[in-house]
């Protein structure tokens, strides 16, 4: 059968405008007026006490008029809007009713176990669902959208424009842009790393300075001068020492045997010093306190008494003349000796020096010597320091230690350049010699020390296996 | 009396040192940047006289610099920049650490980096300066391009060194330069003569790599920054002065494997060599002016040595040279382009090849093996070592003692110049006759030859007149034998001489006049003081005992062509 189902009934037509107020108040008393919701201030409207003000006062007026019932009017009418677009009452009555034509069939998803997954992911997600703009009203509508205010004047000058490039002529602007003065990107963006295997290179030494000294120095780029002494060199060694002529890959046999020679006498001089070394360290058995066991044990417990009779004896003997006083005769007597030996003494000296007199070839002669041992001094100190020029400093907490030298044994001189095994290090040899040159001082690699001790635990799931 | 007592310490040399540690914090740098900052700007630590003054009473061992070279170091502008830097490198771990991903990119775009023109123009205020100190950054370099890319040292640097070496390789292939090359165990080391500055260099052989655990790279590395911008400056100037374009087509290729750059050296060589004739034909005509006397006898010398030259620089000309697979062909590509030769290798070897080696016009072959199956007639098979020897003795050596499977005779060092009454090599002296003109016919000759000369280098003065003679008979033997070998001589012997001995009368004159200089000799030695007599008998003794030492050198070893003796069996660390 049919049914009409009843949805709602509006009969208040609202102008939402100036005279809200009353309107609203007329509204909620109309009795045609169908709410939205169901309304439950109505009530409260007409019950209760009205309380007494005085209405005089313009703040009675606003505190104390109930005004709820216009605002859920006004509220009833907006979500009205939202929800269904309009005024429920406005709207035809198709809108509103349907006919009831018995059950529909539902038409029920298959739903597919397998393709659970994949419907999940086809549906919108609940958030977005959420943030969907679901009121009805329409947004307001942009007027702007449709007109294009100064169109014509555009228009002219597009044409204006489209005119002149056809001619070939730039509109200023552009001209601008062109004649701009390109950025100097390259120079400020970087500073290429000195290894760049590109970078460019220029004549260093021919460009002249060409800024106003002046200038520089009062901007404070002026550059300092480097003191002279530092571009005298560290050694007077050469920077690349040539491997003496034994050290060719096929040599000339005496030279060879030279070279072996002289690394036979480096290797001899650092044996002999690992000796000195091992021989200071030996034990030496004759410096054992006693000769045999028996004399050790026996030791102190046979007395020598001869040592301490002689002992008692001086003591005896000192203590005796200490206690002796001189007498009147021996001070005398001391006396004049001392002046004898002072009056010998001076005489002494008198005849020598008048002696000397006689002495004085033999002294010149001492003279000389002397002279001549001061300058030979001088001429080995002043060799030894040529010789030092040459020498490695001591720079640092190590010593230089010259490289070992390369040497090819005689049963390993090649035969030809193919079977050549090269001896040593170049990259060595460059570094050794930086050092020796003082260039740098001998340093050697740190050594890694650990902070803490390593605990080492054995692990539980190796422990169980064992 | 009176006034303050002086303080120790604050005034003399403990006031002009500085130690390492302390100039470090006046600097604020680390260690590692103030190391590297002192070997940048060439400062170097001092050994002070007096120690234990300097150290403040401590004899404890430090590093010292003088305090005005800091002085100095603090106005240097890259200061600044390696601070700068060490506060980059700190943002830029931080960043990592917060993976901000964009802010390490912006700080890697700004990374600060430091140019070192202004160092080099402060250390060598003029070109030769610089020329002067190369042979470091030459040897430096070249080591550095031989690095494979191992963790040691940075990718680029190794690439720039290549590039710098091959461009130095080419200017003196160009300009003609090579004067010496040394095959030694370690390395070989090369001379060079670049305008007017002889220039040593060592470089390691190909595959000579173990890198040793005691050295500094950083250091090294260091080093070879600061070379390199040397280098790269010295190689555009040295370019300049032969009118060539700086950066030469070679350094395209520089991506590929360094002996590939070095082919590139054949192509190249042809078209700069183009470039250069005219410049280089315009330098060598000498201005003629009109002179008398002494002067006119140095020019002619000068002449002559200049002619020599000349004639060394086009040592290989018109030689065609195949390089077997198994000779080290960087180097002999090298040298023999330095003296004009025209130089191929196997295709399939390596690019750069320009012929192959079924061409019939190819002189020389070089090889190193004992055998090869299949030989042209219209070529030499040599070994390599040919080349060199021939390079250091000015001239082309007899190929017969270099052939394929001969043992090769020893390869002498061209850096030892031996005094008078020194030992001096047979092979040395058996070369010098060749440079003279002579040919060595026997061996018992030879040994005559040797002699001859000994008495010509040592320039006896024997008291006996008996000796003189003898000598003087031996000089006539030889010129007479030089005339009978014909006009090659034309070298040692200055026509002034030669030309009288031709009329028989004259000779006799020069006979009276050596005569008499002998007397002459014997006179002022009988005139002689005593303790100058004293003096010259010692001296002349000295002279005989070396003689006679290197004499009986000489005849020690019958035939010591291939030292075999074993006489120190230990190994040398």
């Amino acid at each position: 059968g049919f049914t009409f189902v009843f949805f709602t009934q509006v009969l208040l037509k609202v102008d939402i405008g100036a005279h809200q107020l009353r309107l609203k108040r007329v509204a909620a008393a109309q009795p045609g007026f169908i709410s939205f919701k169901s309304s439950a201030g109505s009530d409260d409207l007409n019950s209760g006490q009205r309380k007494r003000v005085n209405k005089n006062k313009k703040k009675n007026w606003n505190k104390h008029s109930d005004i709820q019932d216009v605002e859920e009017f006004l509220d009833d009418v907006r979500l009205q809007e939202r929800a269904t677009g309009g005024l429920i009452s406005e709207k035809p009555d198709d809108s509103l009713f349907f006919v009831d034509i018995g059950e529909q069939r539902k038409y029920v998803q298959p739903v597919q176990e397998g393709k659970k997954g994949k419907k999940s992911k086809s549906r919108p997600l609940r958030i977005d669902l959420i943030l969907q703009h679901d009121s009805l009203v329409p947004p307001p509508k942009d007027i702007l959208a449709h007109q294009q205010p100064n169109a014509k004047k555009l228009r002219r000058i597009a044409e204006n424009a489209a005119k002149l490039a056809a001619m070939g002529v730039l509109p200023r602007r552009q001209k601008r842009l062109l004649n701009r003065r390109p950025a100097i990107t390259a120079s400020k963006s970087k500073t290429a790393a000195n290894n760049f295997p590109d970078r460019p290179y220029y004549d260093l030494w021919g460009a002249k300075e060409t800024a106003d000294p002046y200038y520089l120095e009062q901007t404070g780029k002026k550059r300092v001068k480097r003191p002279e002494k530092l571009n005298s060199k560290p050694s007077v060694l050469p920077a690349v020492e040539v491997i003496a002529p034994g050290g060719s890959y096929n040599p000339d046999f005496f030279s060879h045997q030279a070279l072996l020679l002289e690394a036979h006498e480096v290797e001899v001089k650092r044996e002999r010093a690992e000796l000195r070394i091992e021989r200071q360290l030996a034990v030496n058995r004759d410096d054992t306190a006693t000769e045999t066991v028996f004399q050790e044990l026996v030791e102190g417990l046979v007395e020598e008494e001869e040592d301490e009779d002689e002992e008692e004896e001086d003591v005896s003997i000192r203590g005796g003349l200490q206690q002796e006083k001189k007498t009147e005769k021996e001070r005398r007597r001391e006396r004049a000796d001392k002046i004898k030996s002072q009056q010998k003494q001076a005489a002494r000296v008198f005849t020598d020096k008048k002696q000397q007199l006689f002495q004085l070839r033999s002294i010149q002669a001492t003279l000389k010597r002397g002279e001549q041992q001061t300058r030979e001094r001088v001429a080995q100190r002043k060799a030894n320091q040529e010789a030092e020029k040459s020498m490695p400093r001591r720079l640092g907490r190590l010593r230089f230690q010259a490289q070992d030298l390369e040497v090819q044994l005689s049963d390993e001189i090649p035969g030809s350049l193919r079977t050549l095994k090269p001896e040593g290090s170049v990259l060595k040899d460059r570094f050794k010699s930086m050092q020796k040159r003082n260039m740098i001082e001998p340093r050697e690699r740190a050594k890694f020390k650990r902070r803490h001790k390593v605990k080492y635990v054995e692990k539980r799931a190796f422990r169980e296996i064992t | 009396m009176g006034g303050l007592q002086k303080k120790k310490y604050e005034r003399g040399s403990a006031t002009n040192y500085i130690t390492r540690n302390k100039a470090r914090k006046k600097l604020q740098l680390s260690l590692a940047d103030f190391r590297r900052l002192c070997i940048l700007k060439g400062i170097y630590p001092h050994e002070p006289k007096h120690k234990k003054k300097v150290n403040k009473g401590s004899t404890a061992p430090r590093t010292f610099y003088l305090f005005k070279d800091i002085r100095f170091l603090l106005h240097e502008p890259i200061v600044r920049k390696f601070r700068e830097y060490k506060v980059f490198v700190r943002k830029l771990r931080k960043a990592y650490g917060k993976a901000e991903w964009t802010g390490v990119e912006r700080l890697r775009d700004n990374k600060p980096g430091y140019k070192l023109d202004h160092i080099i123009k402060e250390r060598y205020p003029t070109f030769i300066d610089a020329l002067r100190d190369i042979d470091d950054a030459l040897s430096m370099c070249f080591l550095f391009s031989t690095f494979a890319r191992t963790g040691k040292c940075h990718v680029q640097t190794i690439t720039l060194c290549r590039r710098l070496t091959v461009e130095w390789m080419n200017y003196v292939v160009t300009s003609r330069s090579l004067r010496k090359v040394f095959l030694s165990i370690k390395g070989i080391y090369y001379q060079a003569e670049v305008l007017g500055q002889l220039i040593t260099w060592l470089v390691p052989y190909q595959f000579a790599h173990d890198h040793p655990t005691d050295v500094d790279y950083r250091v090294m590395a260091t080093f070879t920054e600061m070379y390199t911008t040397l280098f790269g400056f010295i190689n555009f100037r040295l370019y300049q002065t032969l009118n060539l374009v700086y950066p030469p087509k070679v350094t395209q290729y520089l991506d590929l494997t360094f002996s590939c750059a070095q082919q590139k050296l054949s192509a190249l060589s042809a078209s700069l060599a183009r470039v250069v004739a005219t410049a280089e034909e315009e330098e060598n005509q000498l201005d003629l002016f009109p002179t008398e006397g002494e002067d006119q006898e140095n020019m002619q010398a000068r002449e002559k040595e200049q002619k020599e030259q000349e004639a060394q620089k086009r040592l290989f000309e018109g030689l065609k040279f195949f390089l077997n697979r198994e000779v080290p062909r960087e180097s002999l590509a090298f040298i023999l382009r330095c003296f004009g030769a025209e130089v191929s290798w196997d295709k399939s070897l390596c690019i750069g090849g320009t012929y192959e080696v079924t061409d019939e016009t190819i002189t020389h072959q070089i090889v190193d093996r004992p055998d090869m199956d299949k030989q042209y007639i219209n070529r030499y098979y040599i070994q390599p070592q040919w080349v060199f020897d021939s390079v250091n003795a000015q001239m082309r050596l007899p190929v017969e003692d270099y052939f394929l499977g001969t043992t090769l005779p020893p390869h002498l060092s061209p850096f030892v110049e031996e005094k008078d009454g020194d030992y001096v090599p047979p092979e040395k002296l058996k070369l010098m006759a060749l440079q003279r003109g002579e040919k060595p016919v026997q061996e018992d000759e030879e040994e005559e030859d040797e002699e001859e000369e000994e008495e010509d280098d040592d320039e006896e003065e024997d008291d006996d007149v008996d000796d003189e003679e003898l000598t003087e008979e031996k000089n006539l033997k030889k010129l007479e034998g030089t005339r009978a070998q014909g006009k090659t001589l034309a070298v040692k012997v200055t026509p002034g001489k030669v030309k009288p001995w031709e009329t028989g009368s004259v000779g006799n004159k020069v006979r009276l006049e050596q005569e008499e200089k002998a007397e002459e000799k014997r006179l002022a030695i009988m005139m002689m003081k005593k303790k100058e007599k004293y003096l010259y008998d010692k001296i002349m003794f000295g002279k005989k005992r070396t003689t006679r030492e290197v004499s009986s050198l000489r005849c020690a070893p019958a035939k010591p062509t291939r030292p075999s003796l074993r006489p120190f069996a230990c190994r040398w660390r």
